[in-house]
């Protein structure tokens, strides 16, 4: 029944946007002035007035912006919400327990980009063009097209060119808040007084981490995650990209035994060659403290460093940092990942979530959440010249989201044992127990077994 | 009904609301847990409703083929042998040291007792923090002394003997308590004639005050296996498990075969292997102490 109307709904949607585009080949005006939003003035903010929604999410930089300006919301729309903030890697376990029973305890829920396509799969959040379809409910002055669209696809898209991607048939899921892509942090300082170009190439990041660890006391080259599991895994993926490897062919073939990613991994024993002592132990938390504590002279990785950099109790560098472009190897392509918002299917109050949905990611509150720290996810934000002035690395940032690559990492729901597992074949590379063709092929028939058990060759 | 029958019936009615409550809370999760290890269930399957489906002994097949599980195994029975005798000698050593009652007992007791009374994750991080490659205070003391720092945490081949180091620090005092109770409740009597038929304090000890603490020990033993086997908490946070998976004891690798892989039947089948071993190494302690014991 509901998938029925869903291709109803689709239909309609089709017809629409051919009617539209014919209207545009028309006259470019008539087509913006189509009726199917109300104006900015006339938007029924208190249309749910008295109901109670519970918004659950991480505590992460984003959702700690946000959080304070909830009250307005409130005010603004007499719903009442009650926020569950958690531990990250606890929201996985506590939302499926929720959004599996018939009438679920969340409204809105931040989930980490690697969850979506479980979820959307099973059916446990639901698809948002229906709410965008109803001018009742679409906020007028919400601008979706300057959201970041790597970030719309990679938090948000699901079912197009792959499950996890945007393309033909994608259907929108979620929306990001707290997403985030990858860049070069650098000493601006020590390059300034040894005299050193900032590297545009993984050649030359390799040479500059040779230079210092070798030619300056107690500075290092690169700071790195190398932790066994997740963390080595992601670490392998920002530079794959680069690299051009991946985990999968289109053929959903393990690929990671290329030469693309031996590449990547004999780049990544290098960085431990020129990392600080114990980089093949380090997980997010010991990469950013090397790197805030002015051990290494580089970082490439999550844009969200940006916080603790510029806050001088967690940092030792603040000033003292350059941001440039993340280094090409064969593409130039970043990382995207972070956090993005879902309503849940058995939501109790769905419209009224989608208020909240709009809200917090709308371009005015996104304004101020960056302002109190929150990784930005609009264009607008980025490339506005008031905030580049107050966060120099936005100038950056808006440059690097045309690179932010939405098939970073491969988001089917087997990802989270396939991530330990490479992960953990990655780390015996850095902690020189294997070599990079031996720890690969060790571990190319084991996930090879995963996804033949999934189903994923017949 | 007759006074016999009665007097059967009553005692089992009394027990039944506490057989009840054991099968409830113990016998039904257990058998439960050991029939899901024959299914193949995701968590995701759960939220969507899809039934478990079953598999056999699959999940055993695939375990016992896996290297990491293989691996682990073997970690774990290194780990708990190592901390059990370190523990267990250092314990009593230190026992036999205080047994004579020396001055500021009870505050070296109380220090004894403090790593005891730290949460596991505190305990994780103030290791982690001591073991740091650059910050950590062990290996600023190597330097200071001139020697080579170690790589504690970030090599394959120290880290299982620094996590091993960890848990001997936590869990000492607790077989140290145990033992010197154990030794304080020797009769004097006993340890007097040895002295007066001429013992020495080497012959006293082995004759004596051991075989007389000797089921003490067993149970000091016991409690520590059965705790060793089960610690996680203290790993996961210095290592979680790396580098690869030379500190992934058999508990961390069910951890992360429910909740990051999501197999909830294959990390059922973990726990009823780990269960098994539990089982029979403890068995083999309680039945060889009983029959000391009866000598």
């Amino acid at each position: 029944m509901k998938k029925k109307r869903g291709k109803t709904r689709l239909l309609v949607l089709v017809l629409a946007v051919v009617v539209a585009a014919g209207l545009m080949a028309g006259g470019a005006r008539e087509a913006e002035e189509a009726p199917d939003r109300v104006a900015p003035e006339e938007f029924d903010w208190r249309q749910f007035e008295g109901e109670t929604i519970v918004f659950n999410f991480p505590a992460h930089a984003a959702y700690n912006a946000v959080a304070p300006l909830i009250p307005e919301f409130e005010e603004l729309t007499g719903i009442t919400v009650e926020t569950d903030q958690m531990a990250y890697m606890r929201l996985h376990d506590s939302q499926v327990l929720s959004m599996s029973q018939p009438q679920g305890d969340y409204d809105l829920i931040a989930m980490v980009v690697m969850w979506k396509a479980e979820y959307a799969d099973g059916g446990l959040i639901q698809p948002l063009e229906p709410f965008f379809e109803q001018p009742h409910l679409a906020m007028p002055d919400y601008d979706f097209d300057d959201l970041v669209g790597a970030y719309v696809e990679n938090t948000g898209l699901v079912g197009g060119d792959k499950i996890y991607l945007g393309g033909e048939g994608a259907e929108l899921y979620g929306i990001p808040l707290g997403a985030e892509t990858s860049f070069l942090a650098y000493r601006k300082d020590l390059f300034e007084e040894y005299g050193i170009d900032v590297p545009e190439t993984y050649d030359e990041v390799v040479e500059v981490a040779r230079f210092f660890s070798e030619e300056v006391d107690d500075v290092y080259g690169l700071a790195m995650r190398g932790a066994s599991g997740h963390q080595a895994t992601h670490a392998w993926l920002l530079h794959a990209s680069p690299f051009g490897a991946s985990v999968f062919d289109e053929n959903w073939e393990p690929a990671f035994t290329s030469p693309e990613s031996i590449e990547t991994l004999e780049f990544m024993k290098k960085m431990v060659e020129y990392g600080p002592p114990g980089t093949a132990s380090f997980d997010q938390d010991g990469q950013f403290n090397a790197f805030l504590q002015g051990q290494t002279a580089m970082y490439i990785d999550a844009s969200v460093i940006t916080g603790l950099i510029g806050n001088p109790e967690r940092s030792a560098i603040t000033g003292k940092v350059g941001y440039a472009l993340h280094p090409r190897a064969r593409t130039g392509l970043s990382q995207t990942g972070g956090f993005g918002i879902a309503i849940p299917s058995n939501s109790q109050n769905p419209e009224a979530a989608f208020l909240l949905m709009q809200w917090l990611t709308s371009p005015e509150i996104e304004r101020r959440a960056v302002l109190d720290g929150a990784p930005p996810v609009r264009y607008s934000t980025v490339n506005d010249p008031e905030m580049q002035e107050r966060f120099p690395e936005f100038k950056v940032l808006a440059e690097q989201l045309h690179y932010a690559n939405p098939d970073w990492r491969p988001i089917i729901p087997e990802w989270g044992e396939i991530n330990e597992m490479l992960g953990i074949a990655i780390n015996q590379v850095l902690t020189g127990d294997k070599t990079p063709e031996q720890a690969m092929r060790d571990v190319e028939q084991p996930i090879r077994d995963v996804m033949q058990r999934a189903g994923y060759y017949d | 009904m007759n006074t016999a029958l009665r007097k059967t019936v009553t005692p089992w009615l009394f027990t039944l609301p506490a057989i009840a409550c054991i099968l409830v809370i113990l016998v039904f999760p257990v058998l439960s847990g050991v029939r899901l290890s024959f299914f193949e269930y995701a968590m995701r399957d759960f939220a969507v409703g899809r039934d478990p489906v079953f598999i056999g002994l699959d999940n055993f097949r695939i375990l016992f083929g896996s290297a990491n599980f293989r691996t682990s195994i073997q970690v774990t029975l290194v780990f708990v042998s190592s901390v059990v005798i370190f523990e267990l000698l250092l314990g009593l050593v230190l026992a036999l040291l205080m047994e004579g009652g020396i001055k500021g007992l009870r505050l070296f007791r109380t220090l004894f007792i403090l790593p005891i009374m730290i949460a596991p994750v505190v305990v994780g991080l103030i290791w982690r923090f001591m073991y740091h490659p650059s910050f950590g205070i062990l290996n600023y003391f190597l330097l200071r002394l001139g020697l080579e720092p170690i790589p504690w945490l970030h090599s394959t081949e120290w880290a299982l003997r620094s996590v091993i180091i960890a848990d001997i620090w936590q869990w000492t005092p607790f077989v140290f308590l145990i033992l010197l109770a154990g030794l304080q409740g020797v009769s004097r009597d006993l340890i007097e004639a040895g002295i007066m038929d001429g013992c020495s304090y080497l012959q006293n000890l082995f004759f004596v005050k051991l075989p007389a603490i000797a089921s003490i020990i067993a149970v000091a033993a016991i409690l520590r296996l059965i705790d060793a086997f089960r610690s996680l908490v203290v790993i996961y946070v210095m290592t979680y498990g790396g580098p690869g998976v030379s500190t992934e004891v058999l508990s961390l690798h069910l951890y992360k075969t429910a909740f990051m892989a999501q197999r909830l039947g294959r990390a059922s089948a973990i726990a009823v292997i780990l269960l098994a071993i539990l089982l029979l190494l403890s068995s083999v302690l309680v039945v060889r102490t009983l029959r000391a014991e009866r000598k």
